[in-house]
């Protein structure tokens, strides 16, 4: 048994899926109805296995994800993010047990942390 | 890469190779200096301060100092210097909030002895080496993006001070002694004799030539140093000299026997001994995987 699929639920397709690829640089793999009559769209993860599947639902507001981003170098991309394209994040980066992390939500009001892990040894 | 970069709140960032002697100079404004490979020697009044790629140093508004590059290979010199303005505005921000690493009632020792203590060797560690190895890298690569530039230079404020209060606050709290202008007056001694440690490490050094240095009888500085570094000064040297073991393993191509000289260990079979215990490998084990 493995991980396949992380669904990701939306009121707009369309808004969600840009948000995606133009906001968070992920591509797009194909379309795929994995349950009846909901349209899907899936986008690559770094795991050749592994895909978000953007749903379309208008029960969305109650199917919240969090879900945790990894970035080499926390600050930038929190810098690029926010200054350069306007993401709202929920606070400025901060000192996590594993690293520095910042959070912030989609456009379908699912919370993101992006961290960038760091090996104190 | 050389460059010096001088920012439009004047905060100033310097990077490039040194190989000779300057001269005696006043700083400007409160800076960090680091290096990235070799080491540079600084000398203020009569302490000798030398930093590797393992330290930093901090150097206070005003403040006299010379420094050479004392190593056989070209020392890759990095150093900031913070406005006066910014780094106010970076104090007062931190001093507002309620678990600031520069609250003055948690931190007793903070305002009227922060300026005599700071300018000191710290340890280059945690978040702070990650932000500023970050910094470099975009700056090496052209980044003029400023904004980006003064987050980096604002987090390596909390990152200094989160540093400054594990090396010099917790130090100074875990000393015990009831009266607080003793507790002071031994942190200072204390501190000579680190910084003694860190700039001398490859000699052989003996307790009574660090004990004179730090003004501290042996016993005391024995009792006092374990108390706030909860190592004795041998133990506190030997790590040292294993992680300057380490940066000569990753970054030259020294023979191991050769780099058990230059660190000031007498003994290749103990050095390696310490070496596997510390970081669990053998030093041709962690030369091999670069």
């Amino acid at each position: 048994m493995k991980i396949k699929y992380i669904p990701i639920f939306t009121d707009d397709l369309e808004k969600q899926v840009n948000f995606f690829t133009e906001n968070l640089g992920f591509e797009i793999h194909g379309k795929k109805n994995i349950l009846p009559g909901q349209e899907s769209i899936l986008l690559k993860t770094n795991n050749p296995d592994v895909f978000m599947v953007v749903m379309k639902d208008t029960a969305y507001e109650y199917r919240k994800n969090r879900i945790v981003l990894n970035t080499d170098d926390c600050l930038n991309d929190y810098h690029a993010l926010k200054k350069m394209i306007g993401i709202k994040f929920f606070n400025e980066p901060q000192y996590l047990p594993m690293g520095l992390g910042a959070e912030f939500s989609d456009p379908a009001g699912n919370r993101y942390l992006l961290i960038e892990e760091r090996s104190y040894i | 890469m050389e460059y010096l970069k001088t920012l439009r709140n004047n905060n100033v960032i310097y990077s490039g190779t040194r190989n000779t002697k300057y001269n005696q100079q006043t700083i400007s404004d409160f800076s960090i200096r680091f290096v990235f490979s070799g080491n540079e020697k600084y000398s203020i009044g009569k302490r000798q301060l030398s930093i590797h790629s393992d330290s930093f140093l901090i150097l206070n508004k005003g403040t006299q100092y010379s420094s050479v590059a004392e190593s056989a290979i070209p020392v890759q010199s990095f150093g900031i210097s913070f406005d006066d303005k910014f780094l106010q505005d970076f104090k007062n921000s931190w001093q507002l909030k309620d678990d600031t690493l520069l609250n003055i009632n948690k931190y007793p020792y903070s305002g009227r002895y922060e300026n005599e203590f700071d300018e000191t060797i710290y340890p280059f560690k945690g978040d702070l080496f990650f932000n500023i190895n970050h910094l470099k890298y975009h700056l090496d690569r052209g980044l003029q993006d400023e904004l980006l530039i003064n987050e980096y230079l604002h987090h390596c404020l909390i990152n200094y001070f989160k540093i400054f209060n594990e090396e010099i606050f917790q130090k100074a709290q875990r000393l015990n002694f009831l009266n607080r202008s003793t507790k002071i007056e031994i942190l200072r001694r204390l501190n000579l004799a680190k910084e003694y440690l860190y700039t001398n490490y490859n000699n052989n050094i003996h307790l009574e030539e660090l004990a004179e240095y730090a003004c501290l009888s042996v016993t005391h500085l024995l009792r006092t140093f374990k108390q706030a570094f909860h190592a004795t000064p041998h133990q506190f040297l030997v790590q040292i000299r294993l992680q300057r073991a380490m940066d000569l393993l990753k970054n030259t191509d020294y023979p191991v026997n050769e780099i058990v000289n230059m660190i000031g260990f007498d003994c290749p079979s103990s050095f390696i001994r310490l070496f596997r215990d510390r970081f669990k490998t053998t030093p041709l084990k962690y030369r091999q995987s670069f």
